[in-house]
């Protein structure tokens, strides 16, 4: 691993970030109106219900471990899709001698920056616009974050193998997978309140069980290991699968000449 | 300066042994040393390439020296840029072996391609990057020390310094062609690999792209393989000539004692020929 090669590759997408205005509603201003829907609705439902009061908390918490998940996801898939489908640039890289896990590296140490940028964003507009400081959640948001972070990696990766195998028509999914996690995976309620057949799918994703633990420590109970280590067992089962995955399509890619596909 | 001698021994020499007896010490202008590589720059043994059924290339041998400058020639759908992206790791062949400078593919494509500078008229680069950007982006994935000074110095080679604060979906054609070769030597490769580079070049910039290369073949010892359907070109760019046909090597030798196995006068009436057999065998199909 070169980390002059791994540094060159983040310093490529901060680049095109920095040139490109809009790259920047990712990490400002789709967690800002994130902030602000759910902590509206939160606000709402408790102005109607007394037992309701805690509903910004959890919302607001839920919105901002989301935001976990999809930032991880989204690097890793506009990273590569920057290179592949959106810039045709993708020859270009495979005929240099950065490797397939440092390009990774390089696009899933942006990652972590934009999700820095992003938790700042939504700490920030939580606490101004709700009064709602995720940090007196404590320190059992750490394991939550590493949890839906290598959820994250895990989506990331899969959505690579998909357009390294289908070319553009899969970008739909980088857009869209998340939304179906979302649903699926109970970020603001638990999954007895998701219809009944839809809840043994929920049970067996990690990303469920990391959402019960954040639900638990904003409660103010302690940390439930159970469903951290449950989550964590379950996503690094998903991250080395889907990576599997990646890499056998990279092969499939490789062997039946798809690099025409992108140049 | 007293040139010192040096033996490279490792994988390259390993290489050298397995050889079938064409091989020979080579000189490597390109170093601050002479050294002293013993073996092809880069051999391909058997490579095999089926897309649908269909073989694209068929038991293709090619061996290249150290400071040759190699045409890769043929009618469309002969196999050439498939062929290249073989060479280049991108395609993986059914069957064959690459090597190039004892770095084996696909194990030691890293090191390989450390070494070998590519670029083709149909490559996009980067869009919403300078072309100085770009260029320093690739310096640094090729470990170039001083990337400012190896960017300007190759803009400045090929006449294109003025492009460097230019968007790169900003150029033409062919200023986007002169900015991709100018990529692809900026690491000094010992291996420079072009399709078809002056496809898109008005004639007096790709007359003068043809001279640049020369110069840094010449300056730097550097091995040129090249695909062109331009046969004035690849007369001018090289001195040896690997003819493609059906996938197969048709002719492989120098530009006019190809042209005079085949009765004619030049190259062009070579590629008219094989390039009317293949439309003939398609037919017949």
């Amino acid at each position: 691993m070169s980390w002059r090669r791994i540094r060159t590759v983040v310093r490529r997408h901060l680049s095109v970030m920095w040139r490109s205005p809009h790259r920047f509603f990712d990490v400002s201003v789709w967690p800002l109106l994130d902030v602000l829907l759910w902590g509206t609705l939160g606000t709402f439902v408790a102005s109607e219900s007394a037992s309701s009061k805690a509903s910004v908390a959890y919302l607001l918490a839920g919105i901002c471990m989301f935001h976990v998940l999809y930032q991880m996801q989204i690097a890793l898939a506009t990273g590569f899709m920057e290179e592949s489908t959106w810039s045709r640039n993708l020859l270009n890289v495979l005929t240099t001698p950065v490797t397939e896990a440092e390009y990774l590296a390089g696009i899933g140490l942006l990652g972590l920056l934009k999700l820095c940028v992003s938790l700042l964003t939504l700490v920030v507009s939580a606490f101004v616009f709700f009064r709602f400081n995720l940090g007196s959640v404590g320190w059992g948001l750490v394991p939550v974050s590493a949890v839906l972070l290598v959820c994250g990696w895990a989506i990331g990766f899969f959505v690579i193998g998909l357009i390294l195998r289908y070319g553009a028509s899969a970008e739909v999914l980088a857009w869209g997978i998340q939304f179906v996690l979302m649903a699926l995976s109970g970020v603001f309620n638990p999954i007895t309140s998701i219809p009944a057949a839809l809840r043994p799918i929920a049970r067996v994703l990690p990303t469920t069980h990391a959402f019960a633990a954040l639900r638990a420590v904003v409660a103010g109970d302690p940390l439930p290991w159970h469903d951290i280590v449950v989550g964590s067992i379950g996503a690094f089962v998903c991250a080395g699968a889907a990576a599997f995955y990646a890499l056998r399509m990279l092969k499939v890619f490789r062997e039946r000449g798809f690099i025409t596909r992108f140049s | 300066m007293l040139l010192t001698p040096r033996l490279v021994f490792g994988p390259d020499a390993l290489s050298a042994r397995r050889g079938d007896g064409r091989y020979r010490v080579e000189r490597l202008a390109s170093s601050n040393q002479t050294d002293l590589f013993v073996g092809p720059l880069l051999d391909a043994r058997g490579l095999v390439k089926a897309f649908k059924g269909v073989r694209a290339v068929d038991a293709i041998d090619l061996r290249v020296n150290t400071g040759e400058r190699v045409g890769l020639l043929g009618p469309n759908g002969a196999g050439k840029t498939t062929t290249l992206l073989m060479l280049l790791g991108a395609i993986t062949p059914d069957a064959g072996e690459i090597e190039i400078l004892g770095h084996r593919l696909p194990q030691q494509r890293s090191a390989a391609m450390g070494i070998v500078g590519f670029a083709a008229g149909y490559l996009r680069l980067p869009d919403r990057l300078k072309v100085s950007e770009a260029l320093r982006l690739f310096a640094g994935l090729y470990g170039v020390d001083d990337e400012r000074a190896a960017v300007a110095d190759g803009l400045e080679r090929f006449g294109i310094a003025h492009l460097g604060d230019k968007l790169c979906e900003q150029l033409s054609s062919g200023q986007r062609t002169l900015v991709g070769i100018t990529k692809a030597i900026l690491h000094r490769p010992r291996l420079l690999v072009l399709d078809e580079p002056t496809a898109s070049l008005d004639p007096d910039v790709a007359l003068r792209v043809r001279d640049r290369l020369l110069d840094v073949c010449a300056a730097e010892g550097t091995t040129l393989l090249v695909t062109s359907h331009d046969m004035r070109e690849v007369t001018m760019l090289c001195d040896r000539v690997v003819f493609l046909a059906g996938g197969r090597i048709v002719a492989d030798g120098a530009p006019t004692d190809i042209a005079e196995s085949f009765g004619h006068d030049d190259l062009e009436g070579v590629f008219l020929q094989l390039a009317g057999r293949a439309l003939s065998e398609a037919d017949e199909l």
